[in-house]
């Protein structure tokens, strides 16, 4: 379950470079009107629509995608990072898709044909193949696919980070060519989700021995990666760009873009420019401080939901990370106080220029486990923290900083260094704190060192990170119950309680959503009350794209799922100019 | 002679292993491995265990310093961890890209910047020497990525003469015409800052020279200017900027990672930074090595010039002039 989420790829790959130039322009941009960026976005909305409606989809033409970095290995059984999982969305076609409501489906471009069924008693799941399918060089996708793909993901030594969806499942079965069948020994009803992946090809990979498979050139080198989706891998050129191109043997629904080159940029700034200058059609993860100047261009247009991650500033609860071995927010009142202190808004508003969303429990705003006003939301309150922080026992020192039973209310707030919107926030957070009495002292950590010893042993008394959300399911026991204590398990701060413990665990028991959605709102009441971190917003990487790219309404991009930006991408197409 | 280039030769061998040594030391000692940046948090420790295991990073630092000095070698730079890459495929293509970019900045730099620094030498606090004053400054004061974006937004942007960026267009790889087009702003960008430093060591070298005696005493004899100038000043001129020359050859492997972010040129400094990140020891290793050897070898190249400028130069017991 924990491979549901991932340390953001973004984080590790913003580069110092680019947070110089995001730092120059940050300010100017902050005075724009929030009336301009209304009218000039939907009128740029408008106009594409327009066009759209106009002429209907033709065939050909090149998308240009412009990212950040550059892939590791398509290879499905592998991909942990965003560039490859990109590639991977264009050359292979997945058991199951997640409609733009979050649920599990079978597309005519999925491989399966029809939606699975789990029995009665929740613990066996049916898959059902088309019998169209093909790999790109030619050979039928069948069952046997499905479960070497399965078994070599479950498999320790191959080493896929996708390992711990399966270790749930006791027997992957071929029923005939076309059926397989999944029993697990308890019910848990995230794995649907587990379900909607990538397959690979049996009959290429089948000799390989397991621990080699990731030394293996399937998923580096184009000319043998046989894939199953709409578009096949052609080129490769390092830290420049990977090239696809309609596979002849695609079995599925006609694409209508002939070829998609995936531009890869060393730098945000010039990214941006390229997506200016028309050199790329399509950009995510534009820093929102351009936002704006990408707006003010017509032809451009922004998606500025956010995306399936939130950040949050978490607690640690380990007496071992503190002087003294004094936890400060050992009290719940001081934890809320802290969440009353800081203006959350305000980070939104300024830092990621409305580009975000208030969350006040890990659940997304408005997905279907969102508990919605169940939640406790702390309205910004400097006076209410006051008071909370006297009610638990805290008096103003002599240098104006609180302190209990003689500790100075201090603390070290650690974060990834280059992120230039971490930076921002951690010292609007140093600054409403202070306002309340408490000292934080801000520290910029590089990644790799930071993940390596402070995050994984849970070694920190605070944090500002980020969770991303892989698929829509609400679960979250790895990250917050007290069985996943590092260094095994997710829930770094060392938080415990009972009642939570509880409810994550039966909220995976029941496959019924309905039911779930009960558990949840439950979950969120408490988490909100008790505050193991002070959840602050969802946010995202704004996507923009230019008049070159079209697509019919249900097929526009869906900020809430993971690669959404090419949500229905084979419905897409580009004015051939 | 060959005394002399025996003994540097193994002088340099020695260099290049201390250097190979202490960076190895270094990169090993970062926190954080390459597994770190590999693995998904939800990756069973286990598991992370057999990966270092299969890669050989379980083994004491100092094994695999032997292990990987064997290989190197044997000429084998090793595989990148993430994907098991040949180091070499990763590398060599962004070494050319740079020295394509870096060796046209740098000749068309010492082209306009010596005859420059020399004219100005002769006429010093003139126009032409006032310019060179200005463009220094700005040359030295302007970062190289502001420099970059400026013009980025003014011929590619606003005019749309130039190219934003990359080597080449899409659909002309490999192109020589397409990529000179490409070439133009990067090395403008370069070609500021090197004239800033070259123009001044010319002019400065110069005018050392000219205020010597033998010069005087040219003068005083009835020696035309322009011969002066020519035949006495300019080969004694001459000495210390090639050995300044020589100094910078490293320049032309690592020195414009700025520039080539900028301008997504898919160069070596780039890799560099990017694999730092990622923690790829193999390909930091071989970089490093790449650039003392260059750097080692740029010493070797100013030795000779240098006594081909000046036959009085001995290349002798004293071993050579340092650093």
């Amino acid at each position: 379950m924990t491979s549901k989420k991932k340390w953001l790829s973004l984080l590790v790959s913003l580069s110092v470079v680019s947070t110089l130039f995001v730092g120059c322009g940050s300010k100017d941009e902050a005075s724009s009107t929030p009336k301009d960026e209304g009218n000039t976005d939907s009128s740029a909305t408008t106009g594409t629509e327009g066009t759209k409606e106009a002429t209907g989809p033709v065939d050909g033409g090149t998308l240009t995608y412009g990212s950040f970095s550059d892939i590791v290995s398509v290879n499905p059984l592998f991909v942990q990072d965003t560039a490859s999982g990109d590639a991977a969305e264009f050359m292979y076609a997945k058991l199951y898709d997640i409609n733009r409501t979050g649920e599990v489906v079978a597309e005519p471009w999925s491989l399966a044909a029809e939606p699975m069924t789990v029995s009665e008693d929740g613990l066996t799941y049916t898959i059902k193949l088309k019998d169209s399918a093909k790999w790109s060089d030619g050979e039928a996708i069948t069952a046997d696919d499905v479960v070497f793909t399965f078994n070599s993901i479950k498999d320790p030594k191959v080493g896929s980070p996708g390992m711990s969806g399966f270790d749930k499942v006791t027997k992957i079965e071929k029923v005939d060519d076309l059926t397989v069948k999944i029993t697990l020994k308890q019910v848990y009803a995230p794995f649907q989700y587990v379900l909607s992946t990538q397959i690979v090809p049996e009959h290429i990979l089948k000799d390989v021995k397991p621990e080699e498979l990731q030394k293996n050139v399937y998923g580096t080198d184009p000319a043998k990666t046989v894939s199953s989706g709409p578009w096949v891998w052609k080129e490769w050129k390092q830290k420049q760009y990977l090239s696809f191109e309609r596979n002849p043997n695609y079995w599925g629904p006609k694409p209508h873009i002939d070829k998609i080159v995936y531009k890869i940029y060393a730098d945000q700034n010039t990214e941006v420019q390229a997506l200016i200058k028309g050199d790329v059609d399509l950009l995510g993860g534009i820093p929102v401080t351009q936002v704006d100047a990408v707006k003010s261009r017509d032809g451009l247009t922004v998606i500025q939901e956010p995306g399936p991650q939130y950040e949050y500033l978490g607690f640690n609860f380990n007496p071992d990370n503190f002087k003294d071995k004094f936890v400060p927010w050992a009290g719940q009142k001081t934890r809320q106080a802290i969440a009353y202190a800081l203006n959350r808004q305000g980070m939104i508003d300024n830092v990621l220029k409305g580009t975000g969303k208030l969350m006040n429990a890990p659940f997304l705003p408005g997905s279907w486990a969102d508990p919605g006003d169940a939640a406790v939301n702390y309205a910004f309150d400097p006076e209410k923290a006051k008071q909370l922080l006297a009610e638990d026992g805290w008096t103003a020192g002599s240098d104006g900083i609180l302190t209990k039973d003689g500790h100075r209310f201090s603390f070290e707030l650690q974060y990834n260094s280059g992120n230039s919107r971490r930076e921002q926030v951690a010292s609007v957070i140093q600054q409403n704190l202070k306002d309340v009495g408490i000292e934080v002292v801000p520290k910029a950590l590089d990644f790799a060192a930071w993940v390596d010893q402070n995050l994984t042993p849970g070694k920190y008394p605070a944090i500002l990170m980020g969770w991303s959300l892989n698929n829509p399911d609400p679960d979250g026991e790895t990250t917050f119950s007290s069985k996943y204590f590092p260094p095994a398990g997710q829930n770094q701060g060392f938080y415990k309680n009972e009642k939570l413990d509880k409810l994550w665990e039966e909220g995976t028991a029941v496959v019924d959503q309905e039911k779930r959605k009960e558990i949840y709102k439950q979950i969120g009441q408490e988490i909100s009350t008790d505050l193991p971190y002070v959840f602050m917003y969802q946010y995202g990487t704004p996507t923009a794209y230019n008049s070159k790219v079209k697509f019919a309404e249900e097929d526009a991009p869906e900020s809430s799922l993971a690669y959404g930006y090419f949500f229905h991408l084979i419905n897409w197409w580009v004015d051939a100019k | 002679m060959t005394e002399y280039f025996i003994r540097r030769l193994l002088q340099s061998i020695l260099v290049l292993f201390l250097i190979s040594l202490v960076a190895f030391g270094l990169i090993h000692a970062a926190p954080g491995g390459p597994t770190q940046m590999m693995m998904a948090p939800g990756v069973s420790p286990e598991t992370a265990k057999i990966q270092a295991h299969n890669l050989g990073l379980d083994k004491p630092v100092p094994t695999q310093y032997v292990i990987w000095l064997t290989n190197m070698l044997k000429g084998d730079l090793g595989h990148t961890f993430k994907n098991n890459l040949p180091v070499g495929e990763v590398l060599w293509p962004t070494v050319g890209n740079t020295i394509k970019l870096m060796a046209f900045a740098w000749f068309i730099s010492l082209l306009i910047a010596i005859p420059w620094g020399i004219y100005n030498s002769t006429k010093v606090y003139g126009i032409s020497d006032q310019t060179a004053n200005f463009v220094s400054y700005i040359g030295f004061a302007m970062p190289a990525f502001w420099f970059g974006i400026i013009l980025q937004e003014l011929f590619s942007l606003k005019l749309d003469w130039l190219p934003l960026s990359d080597m080449y267009d899409m659909d002309k790889q490999g192109n020589f015409g397409n990529l000179l087009y490409h070439l133009i702003l990067p090395c403008s960008v370069l070609v500021l800052g090197f004239l800033a430093s070259y123009s001044k060591y010319a002019r400065s070298s110069m005018l050392e020279v000219l205020e010597q005696d033998y010069i005087r005493t040219a003068r005083a004899k009835g020696v035309p200017e322009r011969k002066v100038i020519f035949r006495h000043a300019l080969r004694n001129a001459l000495i210390p900027i090639i050995t300044i020359i020589g100094l910078d050859l490293p320049i032309l492997v690592g020195g414009a990672t700025l520039t080539e972010s900028v301008f997504n040129w898919p160069g070596m400094g780039r890799l560099f930074v990017e694999m730092a990140r990622s923690r790829e020891y193999s390909v930091l290793m071989a970089i490093t090595l790449i650039t003392a050897v260059v750097v080692v070898a740029g010493n070797f190249i100013a030795d000779i010039l240098y006594k081909i400028v000046d036959p009085r130069v001995k290349l002798g017991s004293k071993g050579g002039k340092s650093a």
